[in-house]
């Protein structure tokens, strides 16, 4: 046990105990469970005592029922059980065998998240009978919600809630030392101590006792009767007795029913307690029923936050639109976890006191609107404090997002919140802000927001999301659950190698060092045909590097033209020219720009750089093509790109996500057979590049299919239009860039010599371009064939419209091979 | 109903006579023990063998060994000799289990109802075994006139049974 956490009596918790529940203070378990509706609000110690043994014992009922044995006989064995059915073979889904494995499995997913549970507190969380507890009341509240099935966070949200209740088991013993004497039982008025192995009425003792009592100095108060006592320990007193309403099972703060009272608080937070903000509905990846805007509650909620950033604060809002953070990249864990995250141990209690000790009950419209046009989690007093509190955290980093021109460092920003922190100012904050969020005026305007909302993907994908799918299993719904977490955790690791890899230094693994070479020598060879257009050299200084690097390309795209390895260099070449194009010229910075490392890129954050690079290297090598040209297919290809990072996240998401193994299990010639097949592998060698750290040719070739199918998709993936369109912008950026660089040319006399070198390389390129076009189309003719065999998710929209979009995907392909070619 | 991933163990007295069964025993679960019978093609099984499982021993032997075939004494001769708790012996095609002396000698049957010249109508028969600390609870699946018949033996051991050394 570690003693220190417990001793946390701030001085905001005195703030916050309303009059009626003084007696309670220090309580917090209680407080809690009476916020959480578990326990009656009445100050009446003995309802208390009946509320909490009631639900203890629907508790136990319930793991009775749903724990399985099976190789303990039930009921001293009498009743043999049916073996037919009850053998561990059986098929029979009701058999104890079946639900025992299928328990199993539950709890393995389960232990996979309580392993990681907050390790800085690890001697409490991680102790076997604390990790025991946590795992029962998990499997057991998903075994009772099998809609919802167990979450990647709901262990956190269950940890303080425990940890709560340990907190106040401890001071109940503390108490107890001190206060001894009232809490030894007491007989007729005689103390029995508990060293008293046989009860010897001595009556010289007794009257020494009593004498003691009188005239003792030591640590005990010298009260006798109970009235005397401070309040708050003669609520313990009676929470705790023995002997009182219900008995040992109505004692209010018991370590027995820890696990009991811990599970009701649980099921009461992710339920809402008929409340209306329930937390299971953030789990959830599907739209609500009865939601207007169709969206997943989680995005729903994101974008209520957002909604109420911009009125609070317009300008640090449109700063974070225009960067293309998404509110929901960090705000889907914080709502998840209600800020578990976020903030220490001690403080998250302290801003749990406060969200929870708001009400949760429906607040009535009393606005005119008839439809339910509303953001759902601005229906209650809880939902707005909790809405206000992200936002104050957003204002609370405001100059340090301001500063920023980059959305990566905005999300670390938002993702690594500060530790020191002044909590009191926080949510004073909050909660003058949650006034505001409850104006009927804001919470009904879901409508009206959308519409001024310049990126109205939320409800696209909304609706894509409600009307596509039909079964409910489908990749899709996941793409939504941890799409953003792990894109933008993803985003943010790779950011901080890619600043530790500066263009200058050659990396010590060889590996590493050629893509280096290449990269730099991409950043060459991306700014030559725009210096042909109009000569530009961002970086002179590293010239003399860069043509003894891109000597080297191209020999080496000379030497494996035909190879498939050579197709692999030239999908890496591309896509390191991306990266590099997008380290060279991104002044602006933007994320996704910012990615790219060699290694890096595998992640699938960087699917959506090289949707961004993608589009980049269309642009500038058309040397001939306008720049709208270079901005259509920007669109296009971002859109492309950002879709096979879904995909890519969907896939790592659904591998585990502790060690995602190597999966690319589809050779390249299925990669040629099913095309589908190649965006999930495509995906999952994302993922597998990002573990293995080396860029196998089977990789590249699958990325450089999957990026160019990933076009089909574009009109399709509503998810990923939202960060398409971002992509989008940003690569306009970029593209904008590089043109007004190159007005801005620095020539110098090197130049010549590699732009011959440059000329060749982009010859090979376009050829092998060409090549790849024709590969593609045939694989459409076999497409047609593989339709409905596979349930991928690219499968689920992109069939109809996808071949004709993808049709004109491939002939600008080839315009763009063709020129590249011709220079 | 015997699907990968659930089995941890497979223990087999023998007579598979080619690889391929072998192959497909290893389908279910990698971790395989075979001993020798008179017609395995395979002359790299073990006569007898003996593992450990929990608290466990057990023996394996495929039985044409012991003389008589089948006979309960014999084979508790053997059983003393491996020093196991278990013993797993096959050969008579016919399902027997005997708690006997502190141990338990189990024949499995034959899994595919071969025919065999000691035993009239021979019905196919396995055992799955649920070892679980000191006890273990034997299943047996039987094939009789077309349906699965189960049926299930107990067996707790005594942890007194560590023999002193002689």
């Amino acid at each position: 046990m570690s003693r220190e956490i417990v001793e946390e009596e701030s001085p905001s918790l005195t703030r916050v105990v309303s009059p009626e529940n003084r007696s309670l203070g220090a309580l917090r378990s209680v407080r809690w469970r009476v916020s959480l509706s578990i326990l009656p609000p009445s100050p009446s110690v003995d309802d208390l005592r009946r509320e909490t043994a009631d639900s203890r014992r629907r508790y136990a009922g319930l793991r009775r029922r749903l724990l399985v044995d099976p190789h303990v006989p039930k009921d001293g064995g009498s009743n043999s059980p049916d073996l037919v059915m009850d053998n561990p073979l059986s098929q029979n889904p009701d058999s104890t065998w079946g639900r025992f494995f299928r328990n199993a499995e539950l709890e393995k997913m389960v232990d996979k998240d309580l392993s990681r549970l907050y390790p800085e507190h690890g001697s409490y969380f991680q102790a076997l009978g604390c990790q025991g507890m946590l795992r029962r009341i998990l499997l057991l509240w998903c075994l009772r919600h099998p809609e919802c099935g167990y979450r990647q966070g709901m262990h956190e949200v269950l940890a303080p809630l425990l940890y709560v209740l340990h907190v106040d088991v401890e001071r109940l013993s503390e108490v107890r030392k001190i206060h001894k004497d009232h809490f030894i039982d007491k007989f007729d008025g005689l103390s029995f101590e508990e060293n008293d192995v046989a009860y010897n009425f001595d009556f010289k003792k007794f009257l020494d006792s009593m004498e003691d009592e009188v005239g003792s100095q030591g640590n005990s108060k010298k009260v006798r009767s109970l009235d005397e006592l401070d309040p708050e320990i003669q609520t313990i007193k009676l929470l705790t007795d023995a002997y009182g309403v219900e008995g040992e099972l109505g004692v209010v703060l018991s370590e027995k029913f820890m696990e009991h009272d811990a599970y009701c608080m649980f099921e009461a937070l992710m339920s809402g307690a008929r409340g209306s903000v329930a937390m299971a509905d953030f789990f959830a990846p599907f739209p609500a029923a009865e939601s207007y805007s169709g969206l997943p509650p989680v995005i729903e909620a994101s974008t209520a936050l957002y909604h109420l950033l911009s009125i609070v604060d317009s300008s640090l809002h449109s700063h974070l639109v225009e960067l293309g953070v998404e509110p929901q990249y960090f705000a889907l864990r914080w709502l998840r976890v209600l800020f578990g995250r976020e903030f220490s141990l001690n403080d998250l209690l302290v801003v749990w006191d406060e969200i929870l000790t708001a009400d949760n009950s429906k607040l009535d419209k009393v606005s005119g609107n008839e439809e339910i046009s509303g953001f759902k989690i601005l229906d209650s007093h809880r939902g707005a404090l909790i809405v206000a509190m992200a936002v104050s955290m957003i204002l609370y980093v405001r100059s340090s997002l301001l500063a920023t021109e980059n959305a990566t460092t905005c999300l670390q920003r938002l993702l690594n919140f500060p530790e020191n922190i002044n909590l009191k100012k926080l949510i004073a904050k909050a909660k003058s802000l949650q006034v505001l969020a409850l104006d009927s005026k804001i919470s009904s305007s879901l409508s009206t927001f959308d519409v001024a909302y310049s990126r109205s993907k939320s409800a696209v994908s909304g609706r894509n999301l409600s009307s596509g799918p039909i079964s409910p299993n489908t990749p899709l719904s996941v793409v939504a659950d941890s799409y953003w977490e792990e894109k933008w955790r993803v985003l943010h690791k790779a950011e901080e190698p890619r600043q530790v890899d500066s263009l200058d230094k050659l990396a010590p693994s060889g590996k590493r060092r050629w893509s280096e070479k290449v990269r730099l020598v991409l950043s060459r060879t991306e700014s030559d045909p725009s210096a042909a257009r109009a000569g530009k050299y961002k970086k002179g200084h590293r010239s003399s590097v860069r043509r003894s690097l891109l000597e080297d390309l191209s020999q080496q795209l000379g030497l494996e033209e035909d190879t498939e390895a050579g197709d692999c260099f030239d999908v890496s070449n591309i896509e390191d020219r991306h990266s590099v194009e997008g380290q060279v010229e991104g002044q602006d910075d933007t994320s996704i720009a910012s990615i790219c490392t060699a290694e890096e890129r595998c992640d699938s954050g960087s699917g959506a750089s090289v949707s961004e690079e993608s589009s980049s290297i269309f642009s500038d090598p058309a040397s001939s093509g306008s720049i709208t040209n270079d901005h259509e297919n920007d669109t296009e290809k971002s859109s492309v790109a950002s879709n096979l990072s879904s995909d890519g996240n969907d896939d790592r998401h659904q591998s585990d996500l502790e060690d995602s193994p190597l999966p690319v299990s589809s050779p390249p010639e299925d990669a040629l057979l099913s095309y589908s097949e190649e965006n999930e592998s495509s995906g999952k060698m994302v993922s597998a590049s990002k573990e293995s750290r080396h860029l196998s040719g089977r990789f590249q070739w699958l990325l450089k299919f999957g990026w160019n199918n990933v076009s089909q998709e574009a009109s399709d993936k509503g998810v990923s239009n939202e960060t398409a369109k971002s992509a989008n912008r940003d690569s306009k950026n970029n593209a904008a860039d590089s043109s007004t660089a190159a007005g801005a040319s620095r020539p110098t006399s090197q130049r010549d010599v590699v732009d011959q070198n440059v000329m060749g390389s982009l010859k090979n390129l376009g050829q092998s371009m060409l090549e790849h076009i024709q590969v593609i189309e045939s694989v459409f003719q076999q497409d047609r064939v593989q339709v409905g065999s596979l349930d991928n998710l690219s499968k689920n929209n992109i069939v109809g419209k996808g071949q004709v979009t993808a049709m004109t995907a491939l002939k600008e392909l080839r315009k763009i091979s063709n020129l590249l070619s011709e220079t | 109903m015997l699907v990968p991933g659930k089995i941890q163990h497979i223990i087999c007295t023998g007579n598979l006579c080619i690889k391929e069964v072998q192959d497909y025993l290893k389908t279910l679960c990698p971790d395989l023990h075979i001993t020798r019978g008179e017609y395995d093609e395979e002359t790299r099984y073990p006569e007898t063998k003996t593992l450990t499982i929990g608290q466990f021993k057990l023996g394996l032997c495929h039985g044409h060994q012991v003389i008589p075939w089948g006979d309960l004494d014999s084979l508790a001769m053997l059983q003393r000799q491996l020093d196991v708790d278990i013993l797993v012996t096959g050969h008579t095609h016919q399902f027997t289990a005997y708690k006997h002396e502190g141990g338990v000698v189990i024949n499995p049957g034959s899994a595919t109802g071969a025919y065999s010249s000691i035993t009239y109508d021979v019905n196919p028969s396995f055992v799955l075994m649920d070892i679980d600390g000191l006890r273990v609870v034997v299943y047996v699946y039987e094939l009789i006139d077309g349906e699965v018949k189960v049926d299930k033996i107990d067996f707790k051991k005594t942890t007194t049974t560590t023999h002193s050394a002689h």
